[in-house]
């Protein structure tokens, strides 16, 4: 019943191909100048590839909203999901049993990820964000950090300086996703490791169908006010073509309860996560949220009258190429067939035996 | 991921629904009806329950003293 909506990667494959990546312009960065810099600004400049190539997010809005979310009284009262997520990207730079001299967080919010973090395992914290007051009122956490304001799309620092890039749900509201990891790869070192999560295509479909058959209703037609989401296929394919090695992409789902749809919709603008697509409608209908409300109630709701939205999270893994890095075995070099796996541990034993 | 533009309900938003969940629940029922197989939804199509709805939410507006029920 419910249409999903067109996919930004989709449409950049089709118009994506003839223009050529943008690189940085490495500006470098002094060790020692620690503190808050403004480095790049968060809008692109008119006529830049990325105008061309593909807009669907109004960028400085959505500084705006993460500005005014960071800014509230009580923003932790917001950070439930995002502390969940960063905790969980956590846990998986501790599965890389490593430690990490230089790191840098893409869309740090408050520092979500790098206060489950500790200085035995990175050296040194570059947190970039889009919104300064986010970084002015960044959680605590024990990792000396260097605080930079600049735009995910534009990365201002050198080839080769990172040994370790993670980002926690962020790209999704980045316009040209492909040139963002293109330059997320273009910073690692060599044997660096990206792990990063975004919101997945299913996130918040409740509220999508819910809002899509209330408009319906009350004003006979409906655009959108969910934002559109990547596929969990072309994230492997993007990644692949942003020169990751090495892939590993999994999705998990986060389900919320909510008093209502009312509270839900607050909460994403505590977030800072309301749309920001420039083909949103300015205003949502009053009656139109009532419908949207009691519709969001009937289909969805619990018993208790309390109702849940479900968040889809994609995790994905990339390495930089490295010539230490183990690789697949040349094409007709094995020597036992698959069909005798079941076999195994009489092959192992008898491999043993013969050495 | 986001919602429309300006979402700022008045506090009570939440407290009024409750209110009026027997009509909020007879609107939802008539639109999720007509998304079965078969079932075609258009504007208005479930104009009743929502009139019903609205009036209530608008009488608890106005019957709820501030700070809720």
């Amino acid at each position: 019943m419910c249409l999903q909506v067109a996919l930004p990667q989709e449409m950049l494959r089709l118009r994506g191909l003839s223009h050529r990546w943008w690189r940085p312009s490495a500006l470098g960065i002094p060790a020692k100048n620690l503190g808050l810099r403004k480095v790049a600004s968060g809008v692109s400049p008119p006529g830049s590839p990325s105008r061309r190539a593909l807009n669907i997010f109004d960028r400085d809005l959505k500084r705006k909203q993460k500005n005014w979310a960071a800014r509230q009284p009580e923003p932790m009262k917001f950070d439930y999901l995002k502390e969940e997520v960063g905790s969980r990207i956590a846990d998986r730079v501790y599965d890389i049993a490593r430690n990490f001299s230089l790191a840098l967080d893409v869309g740090c919010g408050r520092g979500y990820i790098a206060q489950h973090l500790n200085k035995e395992t990175i050296g040194k914290f570059f947190q970039v964000d889009i919104a300064e007051n986010a970084l002015k009122n960044a959680l605590e956490m024990e990792i000396p950090t260097v605080s930079v304001l600049a735009d995910e799309e534009f990365l201002p620092f050198r080839e080769n300086t990172f040994n370790l890039v993670v980002s926690s749900l962020s790209l999704h509201w980045v316009n040209d996703l492909p040139r963002a990891l293109e330059q997320i790869h273009y910073v690692l070192k060599p044997d660096g490791v990206f792990i990063g999560a975004m919101f997945g295509g299913d996130t918040l479909y409740e509220l999508r169908c819910s809002l899509q058959l209330a408009e319906t209703e009350r004003e006979g037609g409906f655009s959108p006010h969910v934002s559109p989401f990547t596929a969990v296929n072309d994230l492997g394919h993007l990644l692949g073509r942003a020169g990751f090695n090495t892939l590993t992409v999994d999705t998990d789902e986060i389900q919320v309860n909510y008093p209502g749809m009312f509270e839900l919709m607050e909460d994403l603008q505590g977030m800072g996560e309301s749309n920001c697509a420039w083909n949103r409608k300015a205003l949502l209908h009053r009656d139109t949220m009532l419908a949207a409300a009691a519709v969001y109630g009937e289909m969805y709701g619990n018993e208790d009258g309390s109702v849940p939205a479900t968040y889809q999270i994609y995790y994905m893994i990339g390495w930089k190429y490295h010539d230490s890095q183990a690789r697949p075995a040349e094409r007709g070099s094995a020597t036992v067939s698959f069909g005798e796996l079941g076999k195994i541990s009489n092959l192992m034993s008898q491999e043993k035996k013969s050495q | 991921i986001g919602v429309g533009a300006r979402v700022r309900p008045p506090p009570r938003l939440p407290e009024r629904l409750a209110v009026c969940r027997a009509e909020a629940a007879a609107y939802g029922r008539c639109v999720q009806a007509s998304t079965a197989p078969g079932g075609r939804l258009m504007k208005d199509l479930c104009a009743q329950e929502f009139e019903a709805l609205r009036s209530c939410f608008a009488a608890a507006g106005k019957k709820t003293p501030r700070g809720g029920l």
